[in-house]
């Protein structure tokens, strides 16, 4: 069993789009016998590649969800988790990085790390995974991976180092140097699967020589065995793949591997990678918070005979049913055996136990840990922890990023009406970005996310995959309200119609909180409010902060202060006392003189140099603010803070702005103060529809 | 931050003959590896900003992160040394009057300088009254490119500052005292100001004031944790 364990490795592909992250899959799942044909993205026999199972995705050449499936190389069982390189699917790479223990990151060898890679890096080190580095694309006009390896430096400051070099580039690409076997490799046969090993060309020994020294340079620093036999001239491969992998393993190095899969060049090198330096499931410490301590933090062990834990990080609708994908962290899952939900303390029955293959499946009776399987039918939400019910423990949450932007969207008709009902719940609980709610003024539907594109993707999955065909409405930022000063409050709820009253009496202060976030502070003394009412004192408070009263949105960063009350012996409640919050907020809110607050997106715009003035002018025109410009060879990268409202359609114009050749990416920065002219035409808008019923 | 210029290394500025460098003209900060050049430039920068004037800096070395990086910690020195509280006024004065240029793997060029400065002037409205310029290599840079940074200033109407790097083994000055890599083209400066490091500190020396040399009794020093003038 502990072999099995040790042969195991959980990996993740990551990268900028456009990299080939699917069409590197595609080789691997050939060359592992999955497949018997390879299929291109974008290809002319128009069956798409295999990883890429959705309709749409194969339309649009792009990976939006992330499929799991499993592959076996050398003795090794791989389970390979291919993610969407666009940021507005970003959750999707963060749970694939969550369960996985090693990466590749994907690099263009001639865009070099780009923007999204520099997100896709800060993803990898947040879930600290171990990651090897593969240079795609060598055969490209262009191609240049010393720059590349160069970037990986300076750019993400990594221990960077070659693995190989290339032999030939861009249309001569042929092949690559291994720098520790020291022989020239080149792939032939109709798919490149049949790899020759030669001598190293000539005019390619110095430049070989001087890598090769570098990596032995490198990977001592790992080794005190590697690093005597340095001295004592007696290098054995051995030594070096042990050192590699312990500085990979550590996260202390990058290796560097190079090729082109679209050509079916060192593919397969990249698979004895994954192998040789990415770690087995025992080799990662997993945490688990322990809920009958406090939630104290237990190791995990990758032991089948332990109690099981295992995580739910993506569910999926089939046409067989839901697919609950999960990943195995200590223990074993057999078929028939009772699980639980430690969220929900449901207990499920495992039906089927099944191991993915993009849209294939196969059947399995017994799962142990490290494992990645998928289960049929069980209710439950991304995220979740199952059990076998003799640990309570919970798995750390995930990072789930608030979503900035919201549409409305209505059916077209009944029947559509029924289907995205059906759409929303699925998409809710398998996306925890996407939202949905119903305005409960307009009566409208309003879905939320990252980004025009999420948005977009999930519209036309109703259509597609649920037969709901709906209208869209403008693209609605989530703008913030925010106090500036302090205000006092000072507010009797009385009434009195028969019966026991009601009364209660608030006193104190708001202002605005450095911290950002709500803060209730109870400075009440000599019982002028009784302690049982303080928390409803705080609810009270803390429901008007859902709809700020200046155009309805939530209200961000308030500290409140309640240092004075009364209450009523007879007439005093709960309820009383929450009516009276109430009051007191309504009552000091607009002399706190609130501002309305939009979101401020970090935007990162690369392309030839030669545009950069086009793109600063469509930055500029759209109230943004240029932080930087970095020239690195003929390209640019701006770095710009724009506020969201002014970002809708920016795809459409950039690529007419600079003839599609540049490209851009954007995440949430912060809240900021909305412009005056614009603050007050959103206050009058909101006055007007609050006037009409609510109706817009 | 009016009293900025009490704990700053620019205090030595106020001294020289013209009190500052001037529209057009070059400044040069010259010193060995880690002893506080990009700091002083930096403290140059700040008090620029703070007095409402635009910047440009431009990185040779890093990218716009690590720049921006280095700025917020002077910046918190400053705050902590003049015992001020951190406001949104001064930090979105940074952002708004800053503008980093990063020419990484060698890619500068005047050229390229120029056609930048150009696309800023046209497109954001931003003209700088000062350009920051670290990490160019004096000893490949050569006479050409500081005649050109001078015209280039001159044709934008500011100020250059400039970090050069020395080294201990070469201790030859000219003779008007300006060591390597000023000497040859000292002509072209007209404020060169010694970074040196000692014992008790870290002292900026006035070598050369415009038309003068600098002289000796003026000089600041600086601690060598914060680069903040300690007399």
């Amino acid at each position: 069993m502990k072999n099995e364990i040790r042969n195991l490795r959980n990996i993740g592909i990551s990268a900028h789009i456009d990299s080939g992250k699917t069409t590197l899959t595609e080789r691997i799942l050939f060359y592992t016998n999955r497949i018997f044909a390879i299929h291109e993205v974008k290809g002319k026999d128009g069956v798409g590649a295999t990883m890429d199972s959705m309709e749409l995705e194969r339309e649009r050449g792009i990976t939006i969800t992330s499929a799991a499936t499993h592959c076996e190389w050398k003795r090794h069982k791989i389970n390979i988790i291919d993610t969407p390189g666009h940021v507005d699917f970003t959750i999707e790479v963060e749970r694939a990085l969550r369960v996985m223990d090693g990466a590749i990151l994907i690099l263009c060898s001639v865009g070099g790390v780009q923007s999204q890679s520099i997100t896709v890096d800060r993803q990898i080190k947040r879930y600290e995974v171990p990651r090897i580095a593969f240079i795609n694309k060598c055969d490209r006009s262009g191609a240049d991976p010393y720059k590349v390896v160069g970037q990986l430096r300076e750019k993400l400051s990594q221990n960077a180092v070659l693995m190989q070099i290339p032999i030939g580039l861009e249309s001569k690409f042929e092949g690559v140097v291994d720098l520790v076997s020291m022989k020239a490799l080149y792939f032939e046969g109709p798919s490149g699967e049949i790899i020759r090993e030669d001598e190293i060309p000539d005019h390619l020994m110095d430049e070989a020589l001087a890598r090769r020294e570098e990596l032995l340079d490198a990977a001592s620093m790992f080794s005190d065995d590697l690093m005597e036999a340095i001295f004592e001239e007696a290098v054995t491969e051995e030594l070096i793949f042990d050192a590699v992998r312990k500085g990979t393993i550590s996260r202390l190095l990058t290796p560097v591997f190079l090729g082109s899969a679209y050509k079916n060049i060192g593919v397969q090198l990249v698979l004895d990678a994954i192998n040789r330096y990415l770690p087995d499931p025992a080799e990662t410490p997993n945490i688990a918070l322990d809920l009958d301590r406090d939630e104290e933090e237990i190791t995990l062990e990758a032991d089948p005979e332990k109690p099981m834990v295992a995580i739910a990080f993506k569910l999926e609708v089939t046409p067989y049913g839901q697919l609950t994908y999960l990943r195995v962290y200590q223990g074993a899952i057999k078929k028939g055996d009772g699980l639980v939900i430690t969220r929900t303390g449901r207990k499920i029955k495992v039906g089927r136990l099944v191991r993915m293959h993009a849209d294939q499946m196969e059947d399995l009776t017994f799962a142990s840990a490290g494992d990645i399987v998928a289960l049929f039918g069980v209710d439950c939400s991304s995220g979740d922890t199952f059990t076998d019910g003799k640990l309570n423990v919970s798995m750390s949450s995930m990072f789930v990023p608030e979503p900035v932007i919201s549409i409305t969207i209505t059916p077209e008709d009944n029947k559509s009406q029924n289907n995205m009902s059906k759409a929303l719940g699925r998409f809710t609980r398998e996306d925890p970005t996407f939202r949905s709610h119903v305005d409960s003024e307009s009566g409208e539907t309003i879905i939320s996310g990252m980004g025009e594109l999420h948005l977009e993707v999930y519209v036309e999955r109703m259509k597609r995959e649920f037969k709901a065909s709906v209208e869209t409405g403008v693209p609605q930022v989530a703008y913030r309200e925010a106090i500036t000063c302090q205000a006092p409050f000072d507010y009797i709820h009385k009434k009195q119609t028969g019966g026991s009253g009601q009364f209660g009496r608030v006193g104190g202060f708001m202002e605005p909180s450095e911290e950002g976030e709500y803060e209730f502070i109870n400075a009440i003394k000599g019982g002028a409010i009784p302690t049982e009412y303080i928390p409803a004192v705080d609810k009270g408070l803390q429901s008007c902060l859902t709809k700020g009263k200046l155009i309805g949105f939530p209200v961000l960063g308030m500290k409140i202060t309640v240092n004075d009350g009364k209450s009523h012996s007879v007439d005093s409640s709960e309820m009383a006392f929450t009516q009276a919050a109430k009051g007191a907020f309504r009552q000091a809110y607009m002399k706190a003189k609130p501002v309305v607050l939009e979101p401020i997106m970090k935007v990162s715009v690369e392309g030839p140099s030669e545009f950069q003035g086009n793109v600063m002018g469509s930055i500029n025109q759209r109230r943004g603010m240029i932080i930087s410009n970095t020239e690195d060879g003929a390209d640019s990268t701006i770095e710009a803070e724009v506020p969201l409202a002014e970002m809708f359609g920016y795809a459409t114009a950039l690529r007419s702005l600079t003839q599609g050749k540049a490209e851009f990416t954007m995440e949430f920065s912060k809240y900021a103060k909305l412009p005056e002219s614009l603050s007050e035409e959103l206050i009058s808008n909101a006055k007007e529809n609050s006037k009409g019923g609510g109706k817009s | 931050m009016k009293d900025f210029i009490s704990v700053s290394p620019l205090k030595i500025l106020e001294q020289t003959s013209r009190r500052g460098l001037g529209p057009g003209n070059l400044g040069v900060l010259i010193a060995r590896a880690g002893v506080g050049k990009t700091a002083c430039l930096i403290h140059i920068a700040l008090d620029r900003i703070f007095r409402g004037e635009k910047l440009i800096h431009v990185s040779l070395e890093e990218g716009p992160e690590k720049v921006s990086a280095y700025y917020n910690v002077i910046y918190n020195d400053l705050l902590k040394a003049l015992n001020h509280s951190d406001d949104d006024e001064y930090r979105m004065r940074i952002d708004r009057n800053r503008m980093i240029l990063a020419y990484l793997n060698q890619s500068f060029e005047l050229d390229r300088l120029e056609a930048n400065l150009k696309n800023l002037a046209e497109r954001l409205d931003f003209r700088p009254n000062t350009i920051i310029i670290d990490g160019l290599d004096f000893e490949k840079a050569g006479r050409d490119m500081l005649e050109g940074l001078r015209k280039t200033g001159r044709a934008f109407g500011a100020d250059i500052w400039l970090s050069a790097l020395s080294h201990r083994h070469i201790t030859e000055t000219n003779e008007r005292g300006i060591p390597h890599p000023c000497a040859a083209i000292d002509d072209l400066l007209s404020i060169v100001i010694q970074l040196v490091p000692e014992p008790s500190g870290v002292f900026l020396r006035l070598l050369k004031d415009h038309d003068k040399p600098g002289d000796p009794n003026i000089n600041v020093r600086l601690d060598p944790n914060t680069f903040l003038a300690l007399d």
